[in-house]
């Protein structure tokens, strides 16, 4: 019975599972690329570099998004393209 | 095995199907005090160390707004961030060696997912009751009481997530300001965000999302498995001790009855924050927590067993070999460690407390003086790393006779600031003749250790 009761249990579709994942891995590679890309360049003075009046603090988080936006398009393509990929014959390996 | 004999009653399985969701049941043991203790102490420190101060200023910062970061007696800027990257190497490999020791310690007791979901479990307990209440509420019809010990755990839920994503701003801004800017209702936009933004993914996270951030988002909880070997430490069902499984009197020698010591209370399965049987082997689902130990134990206690029938063990003693702690893999990791640790202290202490950046003005090569001297035109700027002022002494060679003009004998520099200082170096006309190499020296005026070179050019007469 306890077996029933948790097999299976909150088991993900395919594809609430690729979007959860491209979100998630994205953002950590988001993450990491705003820490690496705002230690060598402060957003203030970019920004003045095309006559932006933009805070640091909203530098910080438009590059954020940028990065998040990037690495999700690249993740998402990603996946799409393996899932969407045509079967394999099984013969070749 | 005798499971068949447990799968009858079916009546039950079709509601749980929909509901499909884990209910862990609470369970009292050694594990258990230890998990609530790195509980506590983990997030007693992430709520704190934000309010600690340390000589007038808050103690731990990641300043973004300023681009500093404090810690506690450090200051760490933009330029220092090889040592940041550093960190994060060391606590990867740390989580690497300590895998290879002693498997899945940190997803077990150190985890934020882990910990956080085990705090929300907790106000979970204190609003809808044990496992068997939360179960029995969640199946009975909408009531008066049902909404109260719903909307209670709700309200505890938002308050907490709120408060840790004030919390995780505060490391990123004044966390005394912030709170006084709250009073007043005059957060700034970005503030609010990440402030909301963090609450909300606490939420969803230790609330709802719960063992499926472990089993389906987690990358760490995917290779771990390529640092374990048969000396690793696991949690383990011990099979042979414990099959045939099944239920008997506690007065039945069940020995002589033919069963093993598991008598299939299916606790350990119920207490499992992730749902998996510990008895079906080792599943990558299973985040060692060690729940089961301490249930296992208090059944064997119950039964006058021998405790251990589900214990920490390695594939080795489990196969009745011996457990080497100390292996080539162990040795790899933590040599690598000591060797970045060792790196990262010497470079911390022998770091020089200041920075200078020579910036040649872009808009003239050189220019020529009435009294026949060529001069060319620098911005200097000089980075105090340390919190106390300092004055520095400036000079310049590399052509000779070359002097440098506009700047008194000494600079000051207040702790912790950049100064930029427009600067002038002139040279004979006979002596400068193309581009020459050139170099600029500042030293501290209370300790000559202190010296930084940084190398420039200087443009003298063109043929």
């Amino acid at each position: 019975m306890i077996q029933e009761e948790y097999r299976g249990a909150r088991q993900w579709s395919r594809n609430r599972q690729a979007v959860a994942t491209v979100v998630w891995i994205s953002f950590l590679s988001a993450a990491i690329a705003t820490m690496l890309f705002f230690a060598a360049f402060d957003p203030v003075e970019l920004a003045a570099m095309f006559d932006i009046d933009i805070g640091r603090q909203g530098g910080y988080a438009v590059g954020f998004f940028f990065f998040w936006l990037l690495s999700g398009l690249s993740s998402g393509l990603t996946a799409w393209l393996i899932r969407t990929a045509p079967k394999r014959d099984p013969q070749e390996r | 095995m005798s499971r068949d004999k447990d799968t009858a009653p079916t009546q039950t399985a079709s509601l749980y199907e929909s509901a499909a969701k884990i209910y862990p049941r609470e369970q009292a043991g050694r594990f258990d005090k230890l998990s609530k203790l790195a509980t506590i102490v983990l997030l007693g420190l992430f709520y704190v160390v934000p309010w600690l101060n340390w000589d007038e200023r808050q103690a731990v910062l990641f300043d973004l707004p300023a681009r500093k970061f404090y810690l506690v007696g450090l200051t760490l800027w933009p330029q220092d961030f090889p040592y940041l990257a550093l960190l994060l190497i060391i606590a990867a490999l740390s989580l690497f060696f300590f895998t290879a020791l002693a498997g899945r310690l940190w997803c077990g007791f150190a985890c934020p997912q882990t910990v956080w979901t085990e705090a929300f479990i907790w106000m979970e307990q204190w609003t809808e009751g044990t496992r068997s209440q939360r179960m029995k509420l969640d199946k009975a019809p909408w009531s008066w009481n049902k909404l109260r010990r719903k909307g209670s755990k709700q309200f505890l839920w938002i308050t907490f997530s709120l408060w840790t994503g004030f919390t995780f701003v505060g490391y990123f801004t004044s966390i005394r300001q912030l709170g006084l800017d709250i009073l007043d209702l005059n957060v700034g936009g970005w503030t609010l965000f990440w402030g909301v933004f963090y609450g909300f993914a606490t939420y969803g996270n230790a609330g709802f999302m719960r063992e499926q951030v472990c089993k389906y988002m987690c990358p760490y909880a995917r290779f771990q498995s390529a640092m374990f070997d048969k000396d690793t430490l696991i949690i383990s069902y011990d099979e042979q001790r414990g099959e045939p499984r099944g239920s008997r009197q506690r007065s039945v020698d069940h020995r002589e009855a033919g069963l093993g010591d598991c008598i299939d209370c299916t606790l350990c399965v119920q207490v499992c924050p992730t749902g998996i049987d510990i008895r079906d082997g080792l599943q990558y689902d299973c985040i060692a927590c060690a729940a089961c130990i301490d249930a296992c134990d208090s059944v064997m206690d119950r039964m006058g067993y021998p405790r251990g029938l589900v214990r920490y063990t390695t594939e080795q003693s489990m196969a009745g070999k011996k457990t080497r702690i100390l292996r080539p893999r162990v040795f790899v990791y933590a040599t690598l460690l000591l060797v970045l640790i060792g790196g990262l202290v010497t470079s911390m202490v022998t770091r020089t407390p200041v920075i200078l950046d020579v910036i040649r003005d872009r808009n003239s090569l050189y220019r020529e003086l009435p009294d026949g001297m060529i001069e060319n035109i620098y911005t200097l700027k000089l980075i105090n790393q340390s919190n106390e002022p300092r004055s520095f002494r400036l000079s310049v060679a590399g052509v000779p006779g070359l002097i440098l003009d506009g700047v008194g004998d000494t600079v000051d520099v207040p702790g912790g600031e950049i100064l930029s200082l427009p600067v002038r170096t002139r040279a004979n006309r006979d002596q400068a003749h193309g581009i020459m190499d050139i170099t600029f020296t500042v030293e501290a005026t209370d300790d000559a250790s202190i010296t930084v070179i940084e190398d420039s050019r200087f443009v003298g007469l063109m043929p």
